[in-house]
């Protein structure tokens, strides 16, 4: 384990849900149906937890200092409403759960002009060694930061779209 | 229309892992998997009379509703991907099924991306009964999976275990 890392850490935000991610609807990612592509969906909200990992003192310099990674086991997505390019994308999340390696996020995707829900993403976040590319423990300074913002986000109600196992519901 | 594949599982689907798939891991992104995954469910949805021309002739389309993706190994650049498709259920609008990546070369499990798929009117963009030729061959295909064990990755909830 990490005691610590050497570079200067952000000011920590601790807003419940964290609510700092902004992002347009590239014209690369729209597909022939003339609306975001499923797959870009994803890595929208990738870079929304990367957004989420950087407040924990985790971005581009946690993998340039062959210090560590993250890596994502597993995904959820539910498809609400369509993206047209250009969209403008706001971006909440909820800290579900975190353990000494893992993070549970919940993220909900906004059309930050018209307001409506358009996507929602839980994820299981992992923390990697870099050397190994095998699990590790959170590196403490980070560590010490999810406690913190455990202490708010805890208290947010359970999302509604969170937990959900896929199926076709018989009538 | 192409002749339709019964094979169990559907097992045509084959991809490269392209250079700007690549991410500063230095493996194939996690949105990537994704790309490929909605590829394979091109290839799935040509069995139907659904795939490109569906839409390009304005008849429908088909939208994702619902995601679910195991990250099950890394893949690098240039590696040769091999997917297959199980129906696990459907209805009147619905597709419910798991595509399973597969390494080409060597063999292991990459991912497993579990969808529900609906089925669009063109002109309202509104959700409608998939069309006669489709349902027959999605009918035909289920039917064909129908003795296939439930994969252990379909039906997952996501959490952090408690120990």
């Amino acid at each position: 384990m990490l005691d610590s890392l050497p570079y200067e850490l952000p000011d920590l935000v601790t807003a419940a849900p964290l609510d700092t991610h902004r992002s347009t609807v590239l014209p690369e990612w729209v597909d022939w149906n003339g609306h975001m592509n499923v797959a870009f969906y994803v890595t929208a909200f990738d870079q929304a937890s990367g957004a989420f990992m950087r407040n924990m003192g985790l971005g581009r310099r946690y993998v340039d200092g062959k210090l560590g990674m993250t890596f994502v086991l597993e995904t959820h997505v539910t498809y609400d409403r369509e993206m047209k390019e250009g969209a403008p994308m706001r971006f909440a999340t909820q800290l579900l759960e975190r353990d000494a390696k893992k993070v549970h996020l919940f993220h909900e995707m906004f059309h930050a002009e018209q307001g409506y829900l358009a996507s929602t993403n839980e994820t299981i976040v992992m923390n990697i060694d870099y050397a190994s590319r095998r699990s590790a423990p959170w590196p403490v300074p980070v560590a010490e930061r999810l406690e913190t913002l455990w202490t708010t986000h805890r208290l947010l109600p359970k999302p509604a779209k969170a937990g959900r196992v896929m199926g076709l519901s018989k009538r | 229309m192409i002749e339709l594949d019964l094979g169990a599982p559907f097992d045509r689907h084959r991809a490269t892992v392209k250079p700007d798939w690549i991410d500063w891991n230095g493996h194939m992104n996690v949105g990537y998997y994704v790309v490929a995954f909605d590829q394979a469910t091109d290839t799935l949805c040509q069995q139907f009379g659904c795939g490109f021309e569906y839409t390009r002739d304005k008849i429908g389309m088909t939208f994702v509703l619902e995601a679910h993706v195991t990250y099950d190994r890394e893949v690098r650049e240039g590696d040769e991907l091999r997917v297959t498709t199980q129906i696990l259920d459907h209805d009147a609008k619905r597709l419910h099924y798991i595509h399973a990546m597969y390494h080409a070369g060597e063999g292991y499990l990459a991912a497993t991306n579990e969808l529900m798929l609906m089925n669009i009117d063109y002109a309202s963009r509104r959700s409608a009964r998939w069309p006669d030729f489709a349902m027959e061959r999605i009918e035909k295909m289920a039917a064909a999976h129908a003795g296939l064990p439930k994969p252990k990755q379909a039906g997952r909830l996501i959490g952090i275990k408690k120990k």
